[in-house]
Order: structure tokens, then C-alpha cells, then sequence
């Protein structure tokens, strides 16, 4: 870890002015806020500058290292002389001041671009034809068009070992690097863990991690993105093919709840690599290592191809035909005795149609999608509250806010996305953040290295931290002292189980109390026992510094909050409206293990490796009269199925996800499904039909357009709004 | 004879040869089945003159007085042209590791889109081509392929030529997708002439 991904960015510190200067770039004239790079005001104004080592997204005191971006400067005096600088300049370092006269295509510019490149192509291997970035390479698409034909260097280049591992991800090839820092930028800027570095000097000068440990960070795979030449390339990826030879399809992460917006580059009906899409209010131009390289599953050899069904104890492939008539005559003569469970990895539609069958046609109530122990029964109407508004802000929001409180949450881990963003406020936005945590969780969090405050409590002592945080904040606003130190009179002791000091507490609440505060709470805080007194305390927090609504409980899978719209919830219809109550997962289980439940549907969902209560989970699952599991896969849960359907991945279906900020996201069909495997929702509208539904459903909009009418919150969601970006759904007013 | 029935009415076809009386007279009397004999004569003297050039031709090629252009294949072959451009050759170098580096080049200068690539990674134990990188699958479906020898032109490290064995026919579509297998030069260790010798050759 190193200090310079430990302080604030001078951006962060100093906003750019409102102040605006008029400067003329290839003779137009332009008007740009003062201090911006010249090479922004460019960019921006379709005026081309070659670069290599800039970034819109990264800090730029760094930059300026691969010379490419040079421009001719000249500036007005006030007398109306123009004056030449003697010498090119940087345009991603060359504040924009006014009367400033840039030129980016003089003879002079040319010939220097010529030069820098042949510099940087001194030591570069130019093995194009075998490097993963050939085709999409910014050094290679430069050289094209600035540089010069050929090199006069000839004399023998630098030499490294080829294929050098980073990680088990990320792979190094020195030769090709050109030193321009940008993935060391981005372990500083971005992800925060400050892990690549460079160096030695000279043309000696390579990345590398501190003492050679291995590149861990959760981020990892965005460097590879980031790196104009092919230095650091993708051991997933490695020479499964060239760029030409790819398809890209958009698509919707499905590894946590955030919802990134990615690119599945594919060939041959294999995703070979997971790339990010830009969406500037999730995830901008990054994913999670998770995300990029969790991609195996879909082209998996183990993938389902057709219907499995168990006959004397072992499956047997048979046709969907089969398959249907054996479920309808199941599911018909369970009456309502029958129940279903889905996962948060099941799209919108299927979770829809499915919980149509259960209620409508076949009149039973047992549904559910929770897995994780949830302190609340979904009939309370905190549940519905704090789950239906999931998170208070918006992703992209939460960098306007001045102080962010993480409560309870690993949140690299848990939600990638959040994290970069709450890192961002702090690097670039210059908010403060509050980390309040136990012992068990710090450890792995990246929070607590830029927090202010590190309030790190004894573990179930929860409450009384807030508590204390409530009567210190009141203080502070009572006293209005919000920087001076705690006042002695008032100082009265926090509560010892805590093990917090007077003072952090003091700090904290003296963050809080400027206002402007966001919290986000993690898995330790939605699964406490008590949560209904977190969830209170959190709200009194907020509503003591006017932020009432800026609660963040995000959901955990890509679908979870989707699900829990749809209505796969006991007692809770299409948009958590009020319905018949019926049987949750832990009921069901039991009433299965019991043998009272003729019928289990368990959709993308594995209960048996991810329910809370694994030894109630496998009881309910083994002893279940009936169980049916649509899956990718094999699981646990699967093997222990009389009767798997083959389901499909993202990749070969097109739905939608809710994401956890309420985005309401589509995924788009790349190729066609494996074998004769189908979409969760054409399986369940066709088992429907079969049953006698009256509305049939044939395509994926046929079901979007029905839950857009029936969905209280999806009106506005419908196959022609629903765009590449996604839109939110709406939550009802309370009531 | 009916009134709709076409007349045997020559003097409705419209001919630049029809206002030659000669021929016009000719015509007419022949189709009317009212031919003389001298008509028959000069029928026969025409044929005649006619075959006598095709028999001139055969006995000039039969008793070889001039050169011919017809060869006989199979029996014979022309020898094909320098930079003529037919079935597809995946080279070697004299060690015997492959050309072909996997980089997919062909593939995306192919017009016809008829190449497939797949590479994998070389290494020390399973050394296929020199660096790091080599096709694991190199396909060419020769139905598609126009032989326009871009591959070839694209290619890095002179790997995929267009050579001179033109006989491609087959009896189903299957075997025209030529696999890495086919492509690839034959490689006999011992055989093996150094490039040097072939130089001074």
C-alpha cells in the first residue's frame, strides 16, 4: 500500500471553477471552464489529439509520460501580441488559460509525433500478429496514423521473459510495455489497493507488483482494458482469438446486484471475454474481476442440453414433451399443495410468469425467493419498506454526497460497483467517509483505508454503537460544534462493550452532522437479528441531518430485487402489493421434508448449497415427493431433482433485471440456447398453457408488455423504453 | 388450308440475305419442295468443302506437321504458371516447426470468409511453431474460396501459400472443408534439404 493512493486528488480538494476562459484549437474558438486539460477541451470539441498515457478517468498529475499528446501553445497578451512557447506541450497536462492559441496539426507537431513514436516503438516487440491486443490496439492504430513506416533502430531491443503472471488473471508481457502508467494509475485512482507500481528507471522501467506477490486485487481485470498497447493481457482470454473474429452482444452482469453493464465478446457460440459497457450512472467503464473473468459457467461442457428425469434413481434424457406432461400431471394432482422457489439470478419474466402459474392457475401461495436468513416475516411492513426502496440514492448519486457511512459491509466484496463509487466521492469528490464495521469484517475491506473514521466496534454490540453515534450526533448539533474537539462537559463515557473511544464516536457524528449524508449497510446489518432497531437507529441517524431517504440496503444478487417485484415473495403480489399469504423457503422446506408438499419448483436457485439452514435445506430437498429444479447445471440441488429442465444463461436469452438501485436493465440474445435447453420464462408459459392459462405468452415482449401493465412500478418499462442503459422503476408511495 | 394457318410465305421472313434474289429464289423453291437438281449438287459441294478443312486439321494433327494446344489429361499435364494460385500449402521451416503462428491475419483479409483459426499456446513440451503462439485448428472451406491469394498476402510469417495443385474436385461437400491436417506441408526429417543448398541450386 502505498501513499499515493491514500490522499485526496487535487481535483477533489479544489473543484474546477465555474470560470470560463476562451481559448482557439485549430482555429476554432472555444470556451472551456478554466483549468481544464487542453486535451479535454479537444476531445470534447471532436478535435483529434493522439494519446496514450491520458485518461479521462484517472488522476492527471501522473500523466504526461508518453510525449504523444504535444501541441504547439501560444498565448495572447494582453496587448494583443501573440506570442509562441518555444517548445511543444502536453496537451492532458496544459491548463486552458485564457487567449491560449493551440495548434494540434502543424508540420512541426507531425513530425514530433513521428518521433515519439519511434521512441516508444524502440523497444517495443511489434509481435502484432501473436498479441491478444492486435486490432484493437491504440499504439498500433497511432503508428498507423501519425507515425512513420519504418523505424531506423536497429539494434537489438530489450528482452524480458514473455508471459510474465501477474495473477492468475492478469498476465505481463514487459516487452511491449511503453511505461505509460496507466495501470498503476488505476490501482491508485480507482480501485484504491495501489498494487502495480513501476519499477527501476530508464528504458529499464517495467510494472510490477511490490516484491513480486501475486496482483489480487478485485479489480484486477480492468487493467487490461486500460493498457493502450497489448502489455497486460488476459490469461482467460489468452490467444482464444483475434478481434475481427469476435461478436459482441450487450448484456447485464450477473454476479452481484449492482448490474454493470458489460459486452460479451463471443465466437462460435463461446463467450471468450466479458468487457465493460459504458454507463456513466453504474458502472462507468469498470467491472469487478468477478464479473470479467466468471464467465466459464455459460460455455460450460456441464451446461444441460435437454430434460432430465429420474427413473429407477438415475436420469435419463427425455424430451421436453415428456417432461411437461409428467410436470403438468404432477403439479395437477398436488392441487395447491405444490410451492416454488427462485433465485436472485432469474430473470423478471420467468419470476413472473412463474409466480402467474402458482397463483393463478394452479391457486397455490407458497412462493418464495429468500435464501439468506431475513429476520423479517414478508408480510411486515418494514420489510416491504426497506426492501421495496432497496437503495435510497442512486448509484451514480452517491459521489454528490459530502459524508458516506459504510455500516456492516465488506463492500468490495459485496458490491463492487458501490465501492468504486463511494472511492470516487472520496478520491475525486472530496467526501468524507465513516466505516463502521466489527472485528470479523474489517479485515478484508478496502473502506477503512481511506475512511476518516474507522469506528470498529466489538462484534454484537451493533446497536449501542449507534446508539452512541445518535446521542453523540445530537450533541454536535445541539452544541454546534461540528470541528472542535469533544466538549469536556458533555463527555460522557460511550458504552465499554463497544470498545470505541470517545473521540471517534465525537468524529463521526461531527462528519455526519455537515449534512449531505448517505449510509450504506451491508449483509451484517439486512441479516441481523435485529434489524428492525438498526434499521431504526440508521433512520434517526438520517433524519437528525435532514438526509432522510439516503438509506442504502442493497439486495445481493443480480435479480434479487427483480424477484421480490414480480411478487416471489409469501403474501406479497406484483409490486409488493397485498395478497393471500402462503408458505416461505424455510416453511416450505419443512412442510417438503414432512412430505406435505407434493410439488417443489426451485428455479436458479440452489438451496441446498446457499440456504442458511443447510441440514433443514437437504432434508426438505431429499425427502421432497416431487422436485422439479430448472438449471444451467448440475447442483446440488439439481442431483437431487426427479425431474431438471435445462435453462439458459444471459447469453442466450433476452429478459430483464432489476438491479439493486432499482435499474431495470435487459439483457440481449447473443446466440442461440445449448441443446434443446429454454428460458426460464418460455418454460413456465408453455407448462401454462399446457395447464389451461388463458394468456398465452410467446416472446419475451409479450411478457415484458404484460408485467408493464400489471407490475404497479413497471408502467413505464416496456420493450420500446427500455433502451441499452436501462430505466428505473418506480416505488409507490408508502401505503 | 385454313385461314389462320401460317403460310408458307418466305417472302415475310426478313433477312438481309433475303434481298439476294439468288438466295431468295433458292429458298423459295426448296421450301415449296420444288429443288433442282443442281440444288442437291451445291448442297453436297459445300458439306464437302467444309469437312475437307476439319480432315485437313486431323491429318496435320495426327501425322504432327504443326504443334497442337490440346494436351491429353489426365494422361498429361500443362505445366502450370509461376505465380499461379490454387490449393492452399501450410508451411514448414527446415526444423520442421509449423509457419503458422495462429494469428488469424488470413482470416481477416479473406473476402470470402472461408478461413477458420483457433490458436492455442505453444510450450516447452508441446512445441509447435516458433514464439509463442500456434493453430490449433487452421480450416479453409475450398468451396468458398475464390483464390484470390489474400491470405497469403496477409499472412506474417509466410505460412498459408497458394500453390499449384488445381485438381480440387470432389464427391461431397464435407470434403472440401480441408482441415489443418491436409493443409499442412508434410514434414520428413531425414529427406530434408537445408535452404542453403536449394540457394546455391
Amino acid at each position: 500500500m502505498s501513499d499515493r493512493s491514500l490522499t485526496q486528488t487535487e481535483v477533489s480538494l479544489n473543484p474546477l471553477s465555474s470560470e470560463r476562459v476562451n481559448i482557439t484549437i485549430d482555429g476554432i474558438s472555444l470556451s472551456v471552464p478554466k483549468g481544464e486539460n487542453v486535451i479535454e477541451a479537444a476531445l470534447n470539441a471532436g478535435i483529434d489529439i493522439p494519446y496514450f498515457c491520458y485518461h479521462p478517468r484517472l488522476s492527471k498529475g501522473d500523466a504526461a509520460n508518453c510525449r504523444m499528446c504535444l501541441v504547439e501553445v501560444a498565448s495572447t497578451a494582453p496587448d494583443g501580441s501573440v506570442r509562441k512557447m518555444p517548445k511543444p506541450q502536453t496537451a492532458c497536462t496544459l491548463p486552458a488559460a485564457e487567449g491560449m492559441i493551440i495548434d494540434t496539426n502543424t508540420e512541426k507537431i507531425n513530425k514530433d509525433r513521428k518521433g515519439v513514436l519511434e521512441f516508444l516503438l524502440i523497444n517495443h516487440p511489434l509481435d502484432c500478429p501473436v498479441c491478444d491486443r492486435g486490432g484493437e490496439c491504440p499504439l498500433q492504430n497511432n503508428t498507423l496514423y501519425y507515425g512513420a513506416s519504418a523505424s531506423r533502430f536497429t539494434e537489438e531491443k530489450r528482452h524480458y521473459p514473455k508471459a510474465y503472471p501477474l495473477s492468475a488473471q492478469v498476465v505481463l508481457d514487459r516487452e511491449r510495455c511503453i511505461q505509460c502508467a496507466r495501470c498503476t494509475r488505476f490501482t491508485d485512482d480507482i480501485s484504491g489497493d495501489a498494487q502495480l507500481g513501476l519499477l527501476k528507471r530508464g528504458s529499464d522501467v517495467e510494472v510490477g507488483t511490490f516484491a513480486h506477490t501475486s496482483f489480487n486485487s478485485k479489480f484486477s481485470g480492468n487493467v487490461i482494458e486500460l493498457c493502450p498497447v497489448g502489455a497486460l493481457t488476459s490469461r482467460t482470454y489468452r490467444f482464444k482469438s483475434r478481434p475481427w473474429d469476435l461478436m459482441t452482444q450487450k448484456s447485464i452482469c450477473s454476479k452481484c446486484s449492482n448490474g454493470c453493464n458489460i459486452k460479451l465478446d463471443y465466437r462460435m457460440d463461446e463467450v471468450l471475454r466479458v468487457n465493460a459497457r459504458l454507463n456513466e450512472d453504474v458502472n462507468e467503464e469498470w467491472t469487478c474481476d468477478r464479473g470479467k473473468f466468471g464467465h466459464d459457467y455459460i460455455s460450460s461442457p456441464d451446461r444441460l442440453k435437454s430434460p432430465l428425469m429420474r427413473k429407477d434413481g438415475k436420469f435419463v434424457e427425455v424430451s421436453w414433451h415428456q417432461a411437461y406432461s409428467l410436470l403438468a400431471d404432477k403439479l395437477r394432482a398436488a392441487g395447491t399443495n405444490c410451492g416454488a422457489i427462485a433465485g436472485g439470478r432469474t430473470t423478471n419474466e420467468s419470476v413472473y410468469l412463474l409466480q402467474k402459474l402458482f397463483r393463478e392457475i394452479l391457486g397455490s401461495n407458497n412462493l418464495d425467493c429468500r435464501l439468506d436468513s431475513n429476520p423479517l416475516p414478508a408480510s411486515d411492513p418494514l420489510f416491504k419498506k426497506s426492501l421495496q426502496t432497496g437503495m435510497g440514492n442512486k448509484i451514480a448519486d452517491l459521489e454528490k454526497m459530502k459524508t458516506i457511512m459504510v455500516i456492516g459491509s465488506d463492500l468490495q466484496d459485496e458490491q463492487p460497483i458501490l465501492f468504486l463509487r463511494v472511492r470516487k466521492a472520496w478520491r475525486f469528490k472530496g467526501a468524507k467517509v465513516v466505516y463502521v464495521s466489527d472485528h470479523l469484517t474489517t479485515d478484508s475491506t478496502a473502506v477503512s483505508d481511506f475512511a476518516s473514521v474507522n469506528l470498529i466496534y466489538q462484534p454484537g454490540s451493533e446497536i449501542t454503537v449507534l446508539k452512541d453515534l445518535e446521542n453523540a450526533l445530537a450533541r454536535v448539533l445541539s452544541a454546534n460544534t461540528a470541528d472542535s474537539e469533544p466538549p469536556a462537559q458533555l463527555n460522557t463515557q460511550p458504552s465499554e462493550a463497544t470498545g470505541l473511544s470517545n473521540n471517534d464516536i465525537h468524529l463521526a457524528a461531527s462528519l455526519l452532522a455537515k449534512g449531505e449524508i448517505t449510509i450504506i449497510a451491508g449483509k451484517s446489518v439486512s441479516q441481523h437479528s435485529q434489524y428492525v432497531e438498526l434499521y431504526q437507529s440508521l433512520t434517526n441517524l438520517l433524519a437528525s441531518t435532514n438526509s432522510e431517504g439516503n438509506l442504502n440496503i442493497p439486495v445481493h444478487e443480480c435479480n434479487s430485487l427483480g424477484t421480490m417485484d414480480m411478487g416471489m415473495l409469501p403474501g406479497s403480489g406484483p409490486g409488493f402489493t397485498k395478497c393471500a399469504g402462503g408458505m416461505g423457503t424455510a416453511e416450505m422446506l419443512q412442510a417438503s421434508a414432512d412430505g406435505n408438499l407434493q410439488v417443489l419448483w426451485v428455479m436458479g436457485a440452489d438451496p441446498v448449497q446457499n440456504f442458511h439452514n443447510n441440514e433443514l435445506a437437504v432434508r426438505g430437498i431429499e425427502n421432497c415427493p416431487f422436485l422439479v429444479v430448472s438449471e444451467l447445471t448440475l447442483t446440488e440441488t439439481a442431483k437431487r431433482a426427479d425431474l431438471v429442465l435445462p435453462a439458459v444463461s444471459i447469453a442466450e436469452q433476452e429478459g430483464t433485471f432489476t438491479s439493486c438501485e432499482g435499474r431495470v436493465q435487459k439483457l440481449f440474445k447473443a446466440f442461440e440456447p445449448v441443446g434443446s435447453s429454454k428460458p426460464d420464462w418460455l418454460i413456465v408459459a408453455e407448462l401454462s398453457a399446457i395447464l389451461g392459462a388463458k394468456n398465452l405468452y410467446f416472446t419475451f415482449n409479450d411478457v415484458l408488455q404484460s408485467i408493464s401493465k400489471e407490475v404497479p412500478g413497471y408502467e413505464k418499462i416496456n420493450p420500446g423504453t427500455i433502451g441499452d442503459q436501462g430505466i428505473f422503476r418506480t416505488v409507490p408511495a408508502a401505503g | 388450308m385454313r385461314d389462320d394457318e401460317p403460310t408458307n410465305n418466305h417472302s415475310q421472313i426478313s433477312h438481309p440475305l433475303m434481298n439476294n434474289p439468288a438466295v431468295k429464289d433458292f429458298l423459295t423453291r426448296i421450301t415449296q419442295g420444288k429443288g433442282k437438281a443442281e440444288d442437291t449438287a451445291g448442297s453436297v459441294k459445300a458439306l464437302a468443302t467444309g469437312f475437307s478443312i476439319t480432315f485437313k486439321h486431323y491429318l496435320e494433327q495426327q501425322l504432327k506437321l504443326k504443334p497442337t494446344n490440346t494436351i491429353q489429361y489426365p494422361e498429361e499435364r500443362r505445366e502450370q504458371f509461376p505465380r499461379t494460385r490454387w490449393r492452399h500449402v501450410l508451411t514448414r521451416y527446415d526444423n520442421g516447426l509449423e509457419k503458422c503462428i495462429g494469428c488469424s491475419l488470413c482470416a481477416g483479409a479473406c473476402p470470402a470468409r472461408c478461413i477458420l483459426v483457433e490458436a492455442a499456446e505453444n510450450s516447452d513440451e508441446n512445441r509447435v511453431s516458433p514464439g509463442e503462439r500456434y493453430a490449433a485448428k487452421y480450416e479453409i472451406n475450398m468451396l468458398r474460396c475464390i483464390f484470390c491469394g489474400y491470405c497469403q498476402d496477409a499472412c506474417p510469417t509466410g505460412a498459408i501459400v497458394l500453390r499449384k495443385d488445381f485438381e480440387l474436385a470432389s464427391f461431397s461437400r464435407a470434403d472440401n472443408l480441408y482441415t489443418k491436417e491436409m493443409l499442412l506441408e508434410p514434414y520428413n526429417a531425414s529427406s530434408r534439404v537445408p535452404i542453403s543448398v536449394v540457394d546455391k541450386q
